[in-house]
């Protein structure tokens, strides 16, 4: 097996240019980009997301770790489409119509990517009809939904409500998040996951795509 | 005294106490980097990075002419005034009005903000893929909102009398006051002289933007108070004080 250390060691301090140059060399000396993202890229993240729930590492190292990650997959994404090797899952993001904010729902999308998603990122004030377009249009599994106030919460199973009324409800997973959203409100909504978090985020998509 | 001291044509109440209200167009904020570590999450024993401390000052370097801290505010006489419930200018607002402004006499009610180019650079940022340096500038931009809040708080310093303090800031959407009292705070103060507008969603716009009540009155009765995160659910708040 290839030694891997040099690229964990890159993702775990977020050096994307040493990450890249590692993950190039291994890929030169023949090593099977599958394996590269299961043995290296995989476990590097996991480590991130321990870190951070430990308290060791906060939300800048967080970003900076799924940034060299998400560069690394640039590189390697076109080799695991050649071997008909889908990504992870597709994910639309997008905050609720009515609600502007933004930081929160863009950090749970760079997680995403440095998770090995592809991320289709629809903004702010997102109307519902809009998530089922890029829904049918980009053949998404997972949308995740963001709002920042109580005002704005409501939003969300208005979007859920317009999903089941055309009919895409049973065909995508939902997570939802932001300041004001717990599990009991995900529950009562009838959303599938909330995530407290970018970190969580990431493991939650993981869990709704199946992997 | 300028005609922008302006006069909400709204409030017509005699109780607006002169000078009525005051609108503030460059309120002085002292922005540190720590303060930025501390609204990116670290906590204050941590130790960032160096890295990220680097970053962090060359992105707060660069965004200071983006800040466009202003605020305003207008002053009222407490008309009435129970544990739930506060008249002032003709209007009721409605919230843990003893908890918080036990002893005023008069209230400012008040409106800043960091202005909108922060939120647009920030988001330019996160939009080329460069999640850090937007969440950094989004941090710079809250944390100059809560900083234009504290210069406002100076600037109302003038309107204590001699032996008067303030009571805690009380803000809608915390603490018992729902958001649907923006409406209220929006009729009492002149936020478009700020530039602040309220969306239906009762969320503000420029999104780095807080609107709040403050009473003023004798020092014995309302100088004694807590952090108001000591009565806030947030538990795991980062910015919890
Ligand atoms: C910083 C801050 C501000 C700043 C900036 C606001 C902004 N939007 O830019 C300032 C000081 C300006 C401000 C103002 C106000 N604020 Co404020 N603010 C906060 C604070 C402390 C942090 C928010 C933040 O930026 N967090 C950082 C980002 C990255 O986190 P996030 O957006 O929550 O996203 C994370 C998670 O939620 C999750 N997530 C988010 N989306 C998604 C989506 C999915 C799919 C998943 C899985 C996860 C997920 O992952 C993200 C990354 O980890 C919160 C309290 C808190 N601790 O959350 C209050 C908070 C949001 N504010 C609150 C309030 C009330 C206000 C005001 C209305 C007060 C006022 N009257 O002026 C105004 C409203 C401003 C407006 N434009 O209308 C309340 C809202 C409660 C409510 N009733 O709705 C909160 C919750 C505070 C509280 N203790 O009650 N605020």
């Amino acid at each position: 097996m290839a030694d891997f250390s040099q690229l964990r060691e890159a993702v775990l301090t977020g050096n994307a240019p040493a990450a890249v140059a590692a993950a190039r060399q291994a890929l030169d000396a023949g090593v099977d980009p599958v394996e590269l993202v299961n043995q290296a890229i995989s476990p590097a993240m996991e480590e991130v997301g321990r870190l951070y729930e430990a308290g060791e590492y906060f939300v800048p190292e967080l970003l900076l770790a799924a940034r060299a990650t998400k560069e690394v997959f640039q590189l390697i994404r076109p080799l695991l489409a050649q071997k008909d090797i889908p990504p992870a899952a597709r994910v639309v993001l997008g905050t609720v119509q009515g609600d502007l904010h933004d930081i929160g729902k863009n950090l749970v999308g760079a997680m995403l990517e440095g998770g090995g998603f592809e991320v289709i990122d629809l903004g702010v004030n997102v109307p519902p009809e809009k998530f089922i377009l890029a829904v049918e249009e980009k053949q998404a599994q997972i949308v995740g939904l963001s709002a920042l106030l109580t005002t704005t919460m409501p939003a969300m199973k208005k979007t859920l409500d317009v999903f089941r009324t055309a009919g895409i409800r049973g065909r995508i997973k939902v997570m939802i998040g932001g300041a004001p959203i717990t599990q009991s409100y995900a529950d009562s909504i009838g959303a599938d996951a909330y995530g407290e978090n970018a970190a969580a985020a990431v493991a939650i998509a993981r869990k709704l795509a199946g992997r | 005294m300028s005609p922008a001291r302006n006069d909400p044509k709204h409030v017509t109440g005699a109780d607006r106490i002169p000078p009525a209200g005051e609108t503030l167009p460059r309120l002085t904020i002292a922005l540190q980097v720590a303060d930025i570590l501390r609204s990116l999450g670290y906590p204050r024993e941590a130790t960032p990075p160096a890295r990220v401390v680097r970053s962090t000052e060359k992105i707060l370097a660069e965004a200071r002419p983006w800040l466009q801290p202003r605020g305003t505010y207008s002053l009222y006489a407490v008309t009435r005034q129970t544990a739930h419930s506060l008249e002032i200018g003709g209007a009721t607002i409605a919230g843990n009005i003893g908890e918080f402004l036990h002893g005023a006499d008069r209230i400012a009610v008040f409106m800043v903000t960091a202005g909108s180019e922060i939120t647009r650079r920030a988001e330019a940022c996160s939009r080329a893929g460069d999640a850090f340096a937007g969440l950094a500038l989004d941090a710079i931009g809250s944390w100059a909102a809560e900083a234009a809040a504290e210069a406002l708080m100076e600037q109302l310093n003038s309107q204590l009398r001699p032996g008067e303090s303030f009571t805690m800031r009380y803000s809608p959407g915390y603490c018992g006051m729902n958001l649907r009292q923006q409406r209220t705070l929006f009729k009492l103060a002149p936020a478009k002289s700020v530039g602040i507008s309220l969306l239906p969603s009762l969320l503000m716009q420029p999104l780095k933007s807080i609107s709040g009540i403050v009473g003023l009155g004798p020092r014995e009765i309302v100088g004694i108070h807590l952090s108001p995160c000591e009565r806030c659910p947030q538990v795991g708040c980062h910015m919890r004080r």
